[in-house]
């Protein structure tokens, strides 16, 4: 409320409003102000502080600061709906914030337990693999009954390697605080089809020069390597064919991934980044639905985009963003 | 049937519609919330009928309390609501119950009770 000075002189009063304003009222014939004049204008002042207000809170809001609230007026008008939508809606974000920030913690801890568990898997897993090896060596040739089992058992202990190796990577991938430096994306890509004995399975091609930028070089190794087996392993061709192409933006290179293989159902688009997902699981036993799931991880903990483009029949293409700043 | 509280008054009328009007300058929070599906469970003996909630006099809700309405408990107590809108604040208030909380059960707005009353006879066997 406005705090309210009278000065009477002559037939004229003048009041010192809030300690700032003054207005001159003509008096009533009694010597009073003249009310109607008053309280028109000390509506106008008291509009002007409520939409202050008003907009002091848009920016609390803009800055993500939810703990201001408006105080309303009992006049229940346009402002006051205003400041109580204002109200509620910092109030919603709030504890939106916190519901999230509750679910970023579970959501690290769970991640921290996967790693920690597949960590401690991969060494008795291991162990088994020798044995089964050392097994397979001490069997009687002309048992072969024994040696197909022993068969199964290796390629059921190569998937949970595989599923071992691929929680530990999609768990690191996720870290925000990945160190960035400088690397040469056509040395990464080489580096992939020589390590991985690509050329044994498809043709790789490049159409433009792959950029240098700022990017953590293990985890773009795994991108590339995780899009190149995607599409090998889930190539119906008689020979895979992967097409890279680079196109440069105004910040940022754009790096797609070109498969010649079955393409992906438009119902599976979206959810071929979730973890654990997989377009047809029972046909491709060497795929454990991590693989997808860590690029993207990996490309939006740099900050990046990843997204897919595929028609049924006419192949599928990753197409990921790096930035073009050059500081890490 | 009729009922009331300090706040809120409840009346069931030959139509089967639960009807809620607020006294003037009504702040809700959640235990006006949770006393007033008590109460209208109570009043429709726990067999869920359509509710005509006039937001007219409300001022305030808080965000429990919104949440509570839009809750399984206030879903089980009522088949379908409509929200009563004749002021610049209520339809704050209600557009933000629909749009935020998002209720369980069929809930719309409406500027006239007549028009809230026609809707939710529509479908009533």
């Amino acid at each position: 409320m406005l705090k309210r000075t009278e000065i009477q002189v002559a037939n004229t009063t003048m009041l010192w409003l809030s300690g700032q304003d003054f207005l001159i009222c003509n008096s009533e014939p009694d010597g009073s102000p003249n009310e109607a004049v008053l309280c028109e204008y000390m509506s106008s002042v008291d509009d002007d502080s409520r939409i202050t207000n008003i907009l002091d809170m848009i920016g609390s809001i803009a800055s993500l600061d939810f703990s201001r609230q408006i105080e309303t007026s009992d006049r229940h008008d346009v402002l006051d709906a205003i400041a109580l939508g204002l109200n509620m809606l910092s109030e919603e974000l709030n504890v939106r914030v916190v519901d999230k920030a509750k679910l970023d913690e579970v959501n690290a801890k769970l991640e921290k337990f996967a790693y920690t568990t597949a960590h401690d898997l991969k060494s008795p897993l291991n162990s088994q693999y020798g044995l089964l090896q050392l097994l397979e060596l001490n069997l009687d040739p002309n048992n072969r009954e024994a040696s197909e089992y022993i068969g199964r058992l290796q390629n059921v202990n190569e998937k949970m390697k595989s599923l071992v190796e691929g929680i530990l990577a999609y768990s690191v991938a996720h870290l925000k605080d990945v160190t960035r430096e400088e690397v040469d994306w056509h040395d990464i890509l080489n580096e992939v089809i020589e390590v991985d004995s690509v050329s044994n399975h498809a043709d790789v091609e490049v159409t433009g020069k792959l950029p240098v930028t700022y990017f953590n070089r293990t985890a773009g190794i795994q991108v590339i390597r995780n899009l190149l087996d995607n599409a090998i392993k889930y190539s119906n061709k008689q020979r895979c064919k992967i097409l890279i192409d680079v196109n440069s933006q105004d910040d940022c290179y754009q790096i797609s991934v070109t498969d010649n293989g079955p393409g992906i159902p438009v119902e599976h688009q979206e959810k071929i980044f979730v973890l654990f997902n997989q377009v047809e699981p029972s046909l491709k036993a060497s795929s454990v639905g991590i693989g997808l799931a860590t690029v993207k991880g990996i490309i939006e903990a740099h900050g990046e985009r990843i997204w897919l483009k595929s028609k049924p029949g006419e192949g599928a293409s990753f197409i990921f963003t790096i930035s073009k700043k050059s500081t890490p | 049937m009729y009922r009331e509280t300090s706040k809120i008054k409840f009346a069931i009328g030959d139509d089967n519609i639960l009807r809620t009007e607020c006294f003037p300058d009504t702040v809700m929070t959640l235990e006006d919330g949770q006393e007033s599906t008590r109460i209208s469970a109570e009043m429709v003996n726990y067999q869920p009928l359509p509710l005509l909630c006039d937001l007219t006099n409300v001022v305030k809700m808080s965000q429990a309390c919104r949440n509570h309405f839009s809750g399984p408990e206030h879903a089980k107590t009522f088949s379908k609501c409509a929200l009563i809108v004749t002021n610049p604040i209520s339809r704050v208030i209600g557009n933000f119950f629909l749009g935020l909380n998002k209720p369980l059960k069929p809930t719309r707005l409406f500027t006239s009770k007549e028009e809230g009353e026609k809707w939710l006879k529509s479908g009533m066997i």
